[in-house]
Formats: C-alpha cells, sequence, structure tokens
C-alpha cells in the first residue's frame, strides 16, 4: 500500500513516515505544497494524508486538484484548525476524512486503515475464526474452543470489531465510535471496563490470551502477541 | 463629513441654547410690541381728549356767533387760544371753508373722510400735509339752523419723533436683555455639564486594573444618579468577567504545568543515566499518558473558545431523547454494573431538533459525573419530560454528596473543582460541566443544578424546536 503524505512541518513529517512504515506502509513524504502536488498528480498512490496549511499549494487546492483530474484516491485532511467550516469544506472537495491536530497515532492508523478497507472490496463473512474463537455473525454467537459463550449485543459487536481488525491498535475513541455510536472523547473508563469484561469471558478460562492492551493506544486482538 | 455631522444628533449645548434663544426672543418680542402698542394707544388716547376739547371750544364759539354777540371771525380766532401744534377748519354744509387756514397747507380731508358723531381713540383720522403728520377729527354741528363741518387736527411729529426713539430703546434693551440671557444660559449650561465632565475624567482613569473603582452616585446631581448606577453595574460585570478570565488563564497555566512538569521531570531523570529498554519504555508510556490528557485538554478548550465565539453550531435533527438515553445507558451499562449502580429512565419527552454527537456528549459528561459520584448499589435516574411552557427537560439525578449551595453556581465554570484538592485522579481538567453548559446553551437551553436531602440533580431545559410527538 502506498501512501503520500504532505506535510510541511518537519517533526510531523518524520514521524508520520516512520510510524506509517513500521505499521507496514511504503510512505512518500513530501515536505510542501507544490511537491505534494506534483507527486499526487503524477504517481498513483491507494491514500493521500494532507496538511491543510501549507505555505505553498494548500491541501484544499491539492485536493480539488486531484478530483478535477479525476482520480479516487481516498484522501484524509490532517489540520490543526477543527471549525464545522473547514470540515465541510473539506469533506465538499472530496476529502473522505477528517483529523483535527493533535491526534493519537493509534486513531490516525485506525482512520488510515479504515480508509484502504473502504477502497478495496468488503468480505462477506458468516463466520470468523481467530485460533479456537469463532464467531458466527448472522446468529451473534461466539464459540471458544467448542464452548458457548454468552455475550451481551454491544459485547458482541465489541469483539466483531476486534476480530475484524486483528492485529491492529484499536483506540478507545475508535472503539467507542464503532460499537456504540458515542462519536466525542470521553473521559470515563467506559471502554476499559467493556474489556475488561469481554476478557473476563473469552480469555479468562483459556490459556491462550486474545485481548491486548497496548499501553497509552488503546486495545488490540491477536493471536500470538510478544509483549503483553 | 457631512454623512457624520448628519448622523451625530446635536450637542446638548446647542439643543439647549436654540431653546432658550427661541423662548426669550420670542418673549421680548411680545414685551416689546405690548409696550409699544401701550404707548401708541396712551398717545391716541390723549390727542381724542385734546381734540375733543377743541371741537367743543369751536362748538360753543359757533353759538355765541348765531346769537349775534360776535361776529364768526373774532369768535373763532380765540377758541381755541393756548393750545399749540393744533388748528382747526370749520365748512359749511357745501364743504366751502368758512373759516380756518387754507386746504393748501394742510389738505384737510375734509371730503374723503366721513364726519363722527362721537370722538374716540378708534375714529381719528391720520395723514400727511407738507412733510407733517396730523391727527384729526371731523364733527358735525346744527347751530342756529345752520350746519356746520368741523374739523380739528393736531401735528403728530413730536409723538411719532418720541415714538420712534423710544423704539429703538426698546429695540436696545431688548438685543441687549436677549444676549445677557443668552450667555448666562450658556455660562449655566457648561456649569451644567461640569459633574459630566468630572464624571467623564474619573470614567477615562479606569483602567484593566483598577476595575474595582467605583462611581459615587451620592456625589452627582439627580439626573446623572442612573447613569453612575448603571455604569457602576457595567463594570461590576466587566470585573467579574475579568476576574474570571484572569483566573481562567491563571487556571489553564496551572493545570498545563502539572503534566508538563511531569514529562521534563521524568525525562530528565530517565535520561541521567544509562537505563534499561524497559525502563525507556515506562517513560515513554508515562510520557504518553501526560501528553494524551495535554491533548484532552487543549482540545476541550479549544472546544469552549468555539463556543465562546459562538462558532458551535449544532447539526440540527430530530432526535428522540428516550432513545438517545437508552443507547447512552447501553454505552454505560458496564460502568454501572460494575459499581452496582442502576441505571433508569423515566418519563417521556417530544422529540428535539438538536445535534446527536452534541447532546450525547452533554448527556455522556452528566452521566459519568453522576456515576463517579453515586455511593455503591444505588440508582443514577434520569428524568425526561415537557414542561407547560413546551420546554423539553432533561434531568439527570444521582444520591450522593451535596454540593455546597456556595458552589453550585460556579459548578459550570471551566476548571472549577468543588474541592480543591481532589484535583488530578481520572476526572479530566474540570471542563465536563462547562462544555455541557456550553453544548446546551448551543441549543438555546439552560442548565442548572440543584443539590438536597442527599441527592444531586442536573437539569437541562432545551426549547421546543420540537416536529411532532413521538
Amino acid at each position: 500500500m502506498r501512501l503520500l503524505v504532505v506535510e510541511d512541518e518537519i517533526k510531523t513529517g518524520d514521524y508520520l513516515r516512520q510510524g506509517l512504515t513500521e505499521a507496514g506502509f511504503m510512505v512518500t513524504l513530501a515536505r510542501n505544497g507544490l511537491d505534494g502536488h506534483h507527486l499526487a498528480m503524477t504517481e498513483t498512490f491507494d491514500l493521500l494524508l494532507l496538511d491543510v496549511m501549507l505555505p505553498d499549494v494548500d491541501g484544499w487546492r491539492i485536493v480539488q486538484s486531484i478530483r478535477e483530474a479525476g482520480r479516487q484516491t481516498p484522501v484524509l485532511f490532517l489540520t490543526a484548525r477543527d471549525s464545522i467550516d473547514d470540515r465541510v469544506k473539506g469533506l465538499e472537495l472530496g476529502a473522505d476524512d477528517y483529523l483535527v491536530k493533535p491526534f493519537a497515532f493509534a486513531e490516525l492508523l485506525a482512520r488510515v486503515r479504515t480508509l484502504l478497507r473502504r477502497s478495496s472490496v468488503p468480505v462477506i463473512t458468516d463466520q470468523m475464526r481467530v485460533a479456537d474463537l469463532i464467531l458466527d455473525l448472522p446468529r451473534h454467537r461466539a464459540m471458544r474452543a467448542g464452548r458457548k459463550i454468552n455475550l451481551s449485543h454491544k459485547e458482541f459487536c465489541l469483539l466483531e470489531l476486534l476480530v475484524r481488525r486483528q492485529g491492529e491498535v484499536l483506540p478507545r475513541s475508535l472503539i467507542a465510535s464503532q460499537v456504540w455510536d458515542m462519536n466525542f472523547d470521553s473521559d470515563t473508563n467506559v471502554i476499559d471496563v467493556a474489556i475488561r469484561r469481554l476478557r473476563a469471558k473469552i480469555d479468562d478460562d483459556f490459556e491462550t490470551k486474545l485481548i491486548h492492551t497496548v499501553r497509552g493506544m488503546g486495545y488490540k486482538l491477536e493471536l500470538d502477541d510478544e509483549h503483553e | 463629513m457631512n454623512s457624520r455631522l448628519g448622523k451625530r444628533p446635536l450637542s446638548l449645548s446647542t439643543r439647549v441654547m436654540t431653546f432658550v434663544a427661541l423662548a426669550i426672543g420670542l418673549s421680548l418680542f411680545a414685551i416689546g410690541y405690548l409696550v409699544n402698542s401701550a404707548v401708541e394707544h396712551h398717545f391716541a388716547e390723549q390727542d381724542a381728549d385734546e381734540l375733543e376739547v377743541m371741537t367743543r371750544a369751536v362748538d360753543r364759539a359757533l353759538r355765541k356767533t348765531s346769537d349775534g354777540s360776535s361776529p364768526l371771525d373774532e369768535a373763532l380766532s380765540h377758541a381755541v387760544s393756548g393750545h399749540h401744534g393744533v388748528y382747526f377748519q370749520v365748512w359749511d354744509k357745501e364743504k366751502r371753508l368758512l373759516y380756518g387756514p387754507s386746504t393748501d397747507d394742510y389738505l384737510t380731508p375734509v371730503g374723503s373722510f366721513a364726519p363722527v358723531s362721537r370722538i374716540q381713540v378708534n375714529n381719528q383720522y391720520q395723514w400727511q400735509a407738507e412733510g407733517n403728520n396730523y391727527r384729526g377729527v371731523i364733527t358735525q354741528t346744527q347751530v342756529g339752523g345752520f350746519e356746520y363741518i368741523i374739523v380739528a387736527a393736531i401735528d403728530m411729529d413730536a409723538h411719532l419723533q418720541f415714538l420712534k426713539n423710544f423704539r429703538r430703546s426698546l429695540w436696545l434693551i431688548m438685543i441687549l436683555a436677549g444676549t445677557v440671557t443668552l450667555l448666562a444660559t450658556w455660562y449655566g449650561v457648561h456649569q451644567g455639564h461640569a459633574p459630566l465632565r468630572g464624571l467623564s475624567g474619573t470614567i477615562r482613569e479606569i483602567q484593566a486594573d483598577r476595575l474595582h473603582v467605583r462611581l459615587e452616585p451620592d456625589g452627582v446631581p439627580r439626573e446623572l444618579q442612573q447613569l453612575v448606577t448603571s455604569f457602576n453595574d457595567m463594570i461590576g460585570r466587566l470585573e467579574d468577567s475579568f476576574v474570571r478570565l484572569t483566573h481562567f488563564s491563571a487556571d489553564i497555566a496551572h493545570e498545563l504545568r502539572t503534566p508538563i512538569t511531569n514529562i521534563v521531570t521524568q525525562t530528565q531523570v530517565v535520561l541521567g543515566k544509562s537505563r534499561s529498554l524497559d525502563e525507556y519504555r515506562e517513560l515513554h508510556y508515562s510520557n504518553l499518558e501526560e501528553l494524551d490528557r495535554l491533548t484532552k485538554m487543549v482540545n476541550d478548550m479549544l472546544w469552549l473558545a468555539q463556543s465562546e465565539h459562538g462558532l458551535l453550531k449544532p447539526i440540527r435533527e430530530p432526535l428522540d431523547m428516550n432513545q438517545e438515553v437508552r443507547e447512552l445507558f447501553e454505552f454505560f451499562e458496564a460502568l454501572a454494573e460494575e459499581k452496582q449502580i442502576r441505571l433508569e429512565i423515566e418519563g417521556q419527552a417530544p422529540r428535539v431538533m438538536g445535534d446527536r454527537a452534541m447532546l450525547r456528549r452533554a448527556l455522556s459528561n452528566l452521566l459519568s459525573n453522576a456515576l463517579r459520584h453515586s455511593p455503591l448499589g444505588e440508582s443514577v435516574k434520569i428524568r425526561l419530560e415537557q414542561s407547560d411552557d413546551g420546554q423539553v427537560l432533561l434531568s439527570v439525578q444521582n444520591v450522593g454528596p451535596e454540593i455546597p449551595d456556595e458552589h453550585q453556581p460556579r459548578i459550570f465554570d471551566r476548571f472549577y473543582r468543588v474541592d480543591p484538592s481532589r484535583q488530578r485522579q481520572r476526572e479530566g481538567a474540570g471542563l465536563g460541566l462547562a462544555i455541557v453548559k456550553s453544548i446546551v446553551e448551543a441549543h438555546g437551553g439552560r442548565i442548572d443544578v440543584s443539590s438536597f436531602h442527599g441527592a444531586t440533580t442536573f437539569n437541562i431545559r432545551l426549547p421546543q424546536t420540537t416536529v411532532g410527538k413521538v
């Protein structure tokens, strides 16, 4: 997956490149709007990450240009400005998502993956499995090692999200948004409690733990994880 | 310039001066007119008396001639001796001059004026001849079967001259009196504005750091008392906001200082000597936690700054609040169960036009507050109802320690904590309730808190922008 990052702030650019590269993406970094514009128009990327405020050609112009050129590459805006008007303008110009600085890197990664998934054909399945955990999607049932596990509706949704995006670190805000449709930063530890209760049902009685806490970032579901 | 002049109202002095000048001018003019008429009338009366005396004397002389005791000329020549500046003529019925100075000199209007039977002020005649002005009367009399016409006239020039001088003096006095009055008025107005200038000077000295200064309402004239009171009220409100703002800046600095100190100190200590990889990792985790806290604080403060500038624009859609509350309960279910707290919903409310994410955030803040302060095994209640005036009432109630009265008005202030010693636990920076308030107000609603009988209730009132019943 090739990503183009256009970011004029040097540190931010460096860390975005490093972080995304280590997450397994091929990252091209442009440090000004002109280079970014040129690269976006001439080369093919799977996703563009654009800073809105650039000294020469701003992010809005770049989106406008590539949309006018008929390219459907998904675009994620990064901006320090958080006003609804800006957001609406960005989305009207053809941006796919909008992330306000300061943001959590895990959040960025999750959004990038969502956008990339959106552009690929979704796989429709009735069943998902990780190790000995089986999810029966139409019937909202979960089994582990052949044993039926009783989950509430929301617990099942939470588990499904973790399984669908296994291996990804899911920040708390993303979990709240995807499972409960709560699209705001909550200062409660609701997610931690919910995960703890899910763990009690999924992991506690089993040798192999599936749900892992990534400190300072969120949670992930993974079969083999070296750090705990 | 012209347009500016057009917009600015006339100066107070100009207004007063204009009115006073008009009033003084009119009354002086009226007085002058009355005095002048009175004097003229007086002269006319005096003349009428004199003419009457003359006419009677001539009449008496004529009667003397009729009994033949003396000839006409002789009798008449003595008739009016002792009068000066007068003359008379006697005519017969056919308008032939029988006695008196010739008409060439006096142009007596015996033909053009009709004779009168009684001499009065208003039936005398005036005419000019040879540059002199005369006032006279024409009467008829019958003596011994003859009809005579008597013309008696007085030279008015002396009177007219007097009147002319009199009028000039009158004008002079009027102008002088007017000018003096206007000057006095101007001085009075100027002096009258002195308290205003004094106030203005005092107000000018009020700087941001001297907002405690108040004007003295008893030290100004009664008319300015209201102004002074209003001004004092305004300064009071300003001072209040200013103090809040100052505290706010101080609070921000304080809130930022703690996590920053943590980050700096920890990082410096860790970098002080060579450490294991795990220790470095631990440092980063710790820093991350502090930075997350800073991020959240910055985001919340930006949110509040936007709300303060009216930039918080709810994207409204019809919301079934009962449904919203149930979904929030699902969100908080796990947390509540852990604390063995029951979440209860009561009542029914009509749909509200509101921003789903914002209202969820507001209610979520209140709910998490309620859960935090509610003791184990109790219940948190949300009541929904429609008030009589059509507003939608949402109240979030929890059993728990009461909020002392003195804290209640300030509990929605940013960074305000009822118990300052309980800072920096998991509960954020003390912006939660400020955000709730900003959201409610962005929806045109109001929020208040009541706390008694061991329970605390937050009441949200949202205006009726509803679309039909649920």
